[in-house]
């Protein structure tokens, strides 16, 4: 890559609020879907419990930090593609 | 880090603080207030007038009930202690079964007592209202009742906030060295403001990271768990939470007499975790087949799982422990990970010293949004020219949120003391006394807000400040009163807890009125292009004939 001058970050603010929400949300649950598979030989009464507690933190981490993509599109782009890396992977290996 | 993203961080912060600020300001001083919610009940329960049955006889009593009014043995408690707020020995609650799980408002509170020859006496309670009350206003952000929709808007709230909180540590990363600890006292005062509201949110940062995710979690967990429970529990979840008891309600009925006594229950407890002290129990289906005791209590130098603490589950007839996943010190790693996540956000862990600085972390929190509304308003200041001296007019917006902010901010201040010295005087004068408190907190604040937009921010926030310090002064005069002249009604518990809370609330009350005279002589001697000062118009007249 060249190191030109870098080209202006789009605000984008609704379209990357959006796909903070909704995405963060998606990968948020993805993730909590992982942590309870990584744990599954817990009792579900806690498992479960630890697990929500997991979304949250996931969520509002995306949406917090959704603002340094460059465009509204390329933040649904990547979150979007994490997802269906995630939801991908948790599905192949039975997790959900 | 580039200039572009920290300015894109700085609006992020600018409209997420300025949408959710005012809703934290209430929550985050009800919240301070709700930390001391046990000590602030015993200061405003009237002294119980029924006989307190000793322990010993607590056994005789429950078989008594039970035998009048089989219903009870579905779930009642024993109380343990002897403090102000607990009725009598024996009480037990009637949910409205279309109320939300929250909404405690809905509760009839029951008691039961043996009388001089032994006979059993069973009549309606009404506990004070007031500090679960504060704790509706904490939850849900101001709002009235502590329901679903409620609890969403809060969790909309909660999530801003926690997006405040991240981009406001961006936006300061860049020269975080350079502002930290810095407070730039001198004649630009935002630069003094941003350095107290800079150096205030990054000492409590991890503080508020804490409350910001455990309220989105309060908020929105049973959505959550739904969603889990659908993809990828194979909807098992339902199962595991549902509350036991309920399905073999026509088994044989065994006889309370049976039961361990509660002195009995006490002492297995005390074996069982030694620093844990007992303060009630809860007896569930008691004469069932799958009969739960849960005795509730407390440990210092433990992590309690829930704000009134922590229990472990019995089986009140063998004594044999059902469950010590909430037991203070006996959890494994996983229950005090989220047992810790309660109670790092309802201070229920450490004892006092812990509450206070929970207390002081939720004032400085409050004053953390209360700071950054005033530098939204600075910002937008319109400055007098430097050539002629002339004032102009600030602008509409921020008229109207320095007003607002000086009334929501205010009038809850206003609202809560009102409700404490209501909760004394108006106790056994009027038939509902939890619904005049609420009507009262209602009154205060809608006053309060209306008061700041008529008069405007600056000169409202004196007369308001001024109100606060009357109105929470009042409280430790209220007590005053009540021991000087008892035949007022009114009363003064001598106990620790009890006279704390009027010293805490004479020390608020100074505090207030300080703030007074600080906000006065501001609006007396300082800058006149600013909203602080309301009749810029005439000043700037007078201004100019003088020069």
């Amino acid at each position: 890559m060249k190191a030109d001058k870098p080209a202006p970050i789009r605000r984008d603010w609704l379209s990357k609020s959006l796909a903070g929400a909704v995405l963060g949300f998606a990968l948020a649950l993805g993730a909590s879907a992982l942590l309870a598979a990584l744990i599954e030989g817990m009792p579900l009464a806690t498992r479960s419990q630890l697990v929500m507690w997991l979304v949250p933190p996931v969520w509002l981490g995306v949406l917090g930090t959704v603002y340094f993509f460059g465009s509204g599109l390329r933040a649904w782009g990547w979150l979007g593609g994490a997802c269906l890396a995630l939801y991908g992977g948790l599905f192949l290996a039975g997790a959900l | 880090m580039r200039a572009d993203y920290i300015r894109i961080y700085k609006s992020v912060h600018t409209w997420t603080g300025i949408l959710a600020g005012m809703a934290l300001f209430i929550a985050f001083y009800a919240g301070a207030l709700t930390v001391f919610k046990e000590p602030l009940a015993r200061w405003a329960s009237p002294q119980s007038s029924v006989p307190h049955v000793p322990l010993e006889a607590a056994p005789d009593l429950i078989a008594k009930v039970i035998a009048a009014k089989p219903d009870v043995a579905k779930g009642f408690n024993i109380y343990l202690q002897d403090t102000e707020d607990v009725p009598a020995r024996l009480g037990w609650e009637v949910r409205d079964p279309q109320a939300d799980d929250h909404d405690e408002s809905s509760v009839r509170h029951h008691i039961a007592y043996l009388d001089a020859d032994g006979g059993v006496r069973m009549e309606p309670s009404t506990p004070s209202g007031l500090t679960s009350f504060i704790d509706v206003l904490h939850r849900v952000v101001g709002l009235p009742v502590d329901s679903d929709p409620n609890r969403w808007i809060m969790g909309v709230i909660a999530g801003l906030y926690a997006v405040a909180l991240v981009s406001g540590v961006i936006v300061l990363l860049p020269s975080l060295v350079k502002d930290f600890f810095a407070l730039r006292t001198g004649k630009n005062l935002k630069r003094m403001w941003l350095d107290a509201h800079n150096v205030v949110g990054i000492v409590s940062l991890p503080f508020h990271i804490v409350m910001a995710l455990s309220s989105v979690v309060f908020a929105y967990h049973d959505g959550i768990y739904d969603l889990q429970d659908k993809l990828m529990y194979g909807g098992k979840l339902a199962s595991v939470f549902q509350r036991p008891g309920g399905a073999a309600a026509n088994a044989e009925t065994r006889d309370p007499a049976a039961m361990l006594t509660p002195i009995e229950l006490v002492a297995r407890t005390r074996e069982l975790a030694p620093g844990f002290e007992p303060i009630g129990l809860q007896y569930q289906q008691a004469t069932g087949p799958r009969a739960v005791v849960r005795v509730w209590g407390k440990d210092a130098s433990a992590v309690s799982p829930r704000a009134r603490g922590g229990f472990v589950a019995m089986d009140p007839y063998s004594g044999n422990v059902l469950n010590s996943d909430y037991l203070p010190g006996k959890q494994d790693t996983p229950n005090l990970w989220i047992s810790s996540f309660f109670a790092l956000h309802m201070a229920s862990f450490g004892g006092v010293a812990v509450q206070w600085l929970y207390f002081l972390l939720g004032l400085a929190g409050a004053w953390l949004f209360y700071s950054g509304n005033l530098l939204w308003i600075e910002t937008r200041r319109k400055r007098a020219d430097r050539q002629t001296g002339k004032i102009p007019a600030q602008r509409l917006d921020t008229r109207l949120m320095a007003s607002a902010t000086v009334g929501v901010c205010l009038g809850c201040v206003c609202g809560i003391s009102l409700m404490m010295i209501a909760s004394k005087w108006l106790n056994g004068q009027v038939e509902n006394l939890n619904a005049w408190l609420q009507g009262l907190y209602y009154l205060a604040f809608f006053a309060c807000l209306g008061w700041a937009f008529l008069r405007g921010g600056g000169r409202a926030g004196v007369h308001l400040l001024w109100l606060a310090a009357a109105l929470t002064l009042a409280i430790p005069v209220t007590s005053l009163v009540g021991a000087l002249f008892p035949g007022t009604g009114v009363w003064a518990h001598t106990s620790a807890a009890a006279l704390a809370v009027d010293a805490t609330a004479l020390a608020g009350a100074a505090g207030f009125a300080w703030m007074a005279r600080v906000a006065a002589r501001r609006i007396g001697q300082g800058a006149l292009d600013t909203v602080w000062r309301l009749d810029t118009k005439a000043h700037s007249g007078l201004r100019e004939a003088a020069e």
